[in-house]
């Protein structure tokens, strides 16, 4: 645990999580997978800082590595070896962007995409502020499930009745979103955003040497298992 | 001297409202010129600043007619601050303005700490945006827009959700802003007296549409107080009025409410958020006593937990520690008339039959589409019969019967929220902050119906900032401290 990516610029972030993808579809039998898995578990334990984010975000990338293995096994013969192939690819695919979501700060991503890769600003910021109000969204789900059972609009016991609950939950949440984003919109235009063809930025994190190391890592990495298919 | 706003002729009727909120409008505001904007519930204040801001029509849907100009950049300052937080740390939420005219890195950090600094907020431009209170919040979007250097500074209930001496402050900042540098300022504030040393001019918005223009703030209690008052106006020096008297019919309980005795009381309260989980002491050791058939007010600056304690009495809030005895005898339910159990593991509708809860946040607790159908959802459910005629009437809302309840203006989405929590009559009452945006007759609904409620039998809880509604009350607590 070197919490190394801690202070890593949020492109390098980025970056990895793409270049996992790619380096997935190359995972084609058992070896390859297993030792992928392997450097993508051992990398991220030196890499990670040891608080960083939920923990339960993992049983996510379990469940879809579970649940893909079942179902090839189901379907492919009920060839084990090909299901937990499956099952490692999946893996692969998607745990470095889970384990590194948590780090990205939006506004540092903002900043470094529109200044560094000269993305155009107003996607960039509308993206970014649409990923802060996330959190905000718990919040509004919490309101709107409390007032429902002060007024007598809860769920009962049954399974039917939660499930539509659920439902009906998520589209007012559904529909306070869309009126706080007018809100925001509102907000964010009587500040000059609507108007802003030339657009500074107060701040620009550094690109270090440490990324530039750990980006020429990440791209080895997913040169890998390509070498170990080919060389088969 | 040059005009810096212009309206002429202008009307504005939001999306699928019969009537128009604001019709035939004359207004010039000189540049410089300092204007306070007062009138009644659903006057159309807000959508005046709306309109000078540019935003009705574009961003928020509806019919408008005649013109707007404006001369030079508009900063505005929103009812919700909530809405207007950009970014995940202050500085760069000040720093968005700036951002957006282009300026150069140096002078973005010299508006942001210059903004920061007028308006008192001093933990630093690394401080979290999501760890400010509701009035830290309010500071942060007046600095947000005075950091753009304003020609026009438009300001909506600005200091409603602060405590005086912080209000005081945000008013000396704004006051500093005008005074220095020729900018515009319009002002609409349902407490108009404490912002009457800094104004020019006074513009009065009738229920009816029609406008009264005062040159001469100093003299408006004088001269108009009357006239005004009677309109609904709140004035400085004028006492609130006297409670409505609400018939029994519409808000005696069935038996008299429980007497609540909280001992011990700690709430922990849990944050998941993307990049991790944050646990933040709410409440902590609180004793408290609420008799039946009364009216207890729950006091305090921002985020001292009030309405974490008012949730744990509705039922909605798990406490962490602590215990809440006299629920046993209301608490038996039709499933099991027997057992004893606490209000937060009763069903739904179980609890509605106890309890009535008006949130702090009106428009996340409507159910339906219409403003009739949202009073009568719980009775119906509960199988009550509610008069809601006579509630939309005592409430001032019978115009709006057949109205979208999201179309409402701010005060009135709180009164509606209001009378779809307690309607069907509830024995115990906890509202949150239930008069926040009333002028002086909705103000005497709202405090007349949760006074009656009181007295005719229900335990009420309010948390409030306004001293005129915690004036009525029986009982007050005083709730202290941030705690670690």
């Amino acid at each position: 645990m070197t919490g190394l990516l801690a202070r890593s610029n949020p492109l390098l972030l980025l970056a990895w999580a793409a270049l996992a993808m790619v380096a997935a579809v190359a995972v084609r039998d058992l070896l390859t997978g297993v030792v992928m898995l392997a450097l993508v578990v051992g990398i991220g334990l030196v890499v990670l800082p040891g608080r960083s984010g939920p923990r339960l975000r993992y049983l996510v990338v379990l469940l879809a590595a579970l649940s893909t293995g079942w179902s090839t096994w189901l379907v492919g013969d009920r060839d084990l070896v090909v299901a937990v192939t499956a099952g490692l690819r999946v893996s692969v695919l998607a745990l470095p962007g889970v384990a590194l979501a948590p780090l990205v700060d939006p506004s540092e991503l903002a900043d470094q995409l529109a200044q560094r890769l000269k993305l155009p600003a107003r996607g960039v910021i509308a993206v970014t502020a649409a990923l802060q109000r996330i959190d905000l969204m718990a919040e509004t789900w919490r309101q709107v499930s409390r007032t429902r059972r002060a007024r007598g609009g809860g769920p009962g016991r049954g399974p039917v009745s939660q499930l539509r609950h659920l439902g009906s939950v998520s589209f007012a949440v559904l529909v306070a979103t869309m009126r706080q984003a007018t809100a925001m919109a509102t907000a964010m235009d009587a500040r000059g955003f609507d108007g802003a063809d030339r657009r500074s930025w107060a701040e620009l994190g550094p690109w270090r040497r440490s990324d530039t190391a750990l980006l020429v890592l990440g791209v080895v990495l997913t040169i890998l298992p390509y070498v170990l298919w080919w060389s088969r | 001297m040059s005009v810096a706003v212009r309206l002429r002729d202008f009307g504005w009727r939001p999306l699928r409202r019969r009537r128009p909120v604001l019709s035939g409008l004359d207004l010039t505001i000189e540049q410089g010129e300092r204007v306070g904007v007062v009138g009644p519930s659903g006057a159309g204040k807000s959508s005046l600043l709306h309109a000078i801001a540019g935003i009705l029509g574009a961003t928020v849907p509806g019919h408008l007619d005649g013109s707007v100009e404006t001369s030079g950049r508009v900063g505005m300052v929103l009812q919700d601050p909530a809405a207007a937080v950009v970014a995940d740390r202050i500085g760069r939420d000040v720093a968005f303005g700036p951002e957006n005219v282009g300026l150069a890195r140096e002078q973005i950090w010299a508006r942001v700490h210059e903004s920061l600094d007028r308006v008192g907020l001093t933990q630093g431009p690394d401080h979290p945006t999501s760890a400010l209170s509701g009035g830290e919040r309010q500071r942060l979007a007046l600095a947000g827009a005075l950091a753009l250097d304003p020609a026009i500074l438009l300001l909506d209930e600005a200091t409603s959700m602060l405590q005086s001496d912080q209000a005081e402050q945000v008013r000396r900042a704004v006051g500093e802003c005008v005074a220095d540098r020729r900018t515009t300022l319009v002002v609409v504030d349902h407490h108009i007296g404490p912002w009457l040393g800094e104004l020019d001019r006074i513009v009065v918005l009738a229920e009816d549409g029609s406008t009264i223009e005062l040159d001469d703030p100093g003299r408006l209690v004088a001269d108009h107080g009357e006239r005004l008052t009677a309109a609904g106006i709140w004035l400085p020096g004028i006492p609130a009025p006297p409670p409505s008297r609400i018939h029994d019919d519409l808000v005696a309980p069935d038996g008299p409410g429980p007497s609540l005795a909280v001992r011990q009381l700690g709430v922990e309260l849990t944050s998941r958020r993307i990049r991790g989980t944050t646990t933040t002491v709410a409440v902590d050791r609180l004793d408290l006593d609420l008799a039946s058939a009364s009216l207890t007010a729950l006091t305090g600056a921002s985020g001292v937990g009030k309405s974490t304690v008012l949730a744990v009495l509705a039922g909605l809030q798990t406490p962490t520690r602590g215990t809440i005895s006299g629920l046993d005898r209301s608490l038996h339910t039709e499933r099991s008339p027997h057992t004893e159990r606490s209000l937060h593991t009763l069903g739904s509708l179980d609890l509605a039959r106890q309890v009535g809860w008006v949130p702090q946040t009106a428009e996340h607790g409507f159910l339906t589409s219409r403003v009739r159908d949202e009073i009568e959802f719980t009775s119906a459910r509960l199988g009550r019969h509610v008069d809601t005629d006579q509630v939309l009437e005592v409430l001032r809302l019978s115009h709006l019967a057949e109205a979208n309840p999201y179309r409402l203006s701010g005060g009135e989405q709180r009164r509606l929220a209001l009378a779809a929590a307690l309607a069907h009559r509830p024995g115990l009452i906890a509202a949150d902050e239930p008069t926040v945006g009333q002028d002086r007759h909705t103000w005497a609904a709202v405090t007349g119906w949760l006074r009656g409620a009181a007295d005719s039998g229900a335990t009420v809880a309010i948390a409030s900032h306004d001293p005129a509604v915690i004036d009525t009350a029986d009982a007050r607590v005083a709730l202290t401290g941030r705690f670690g």
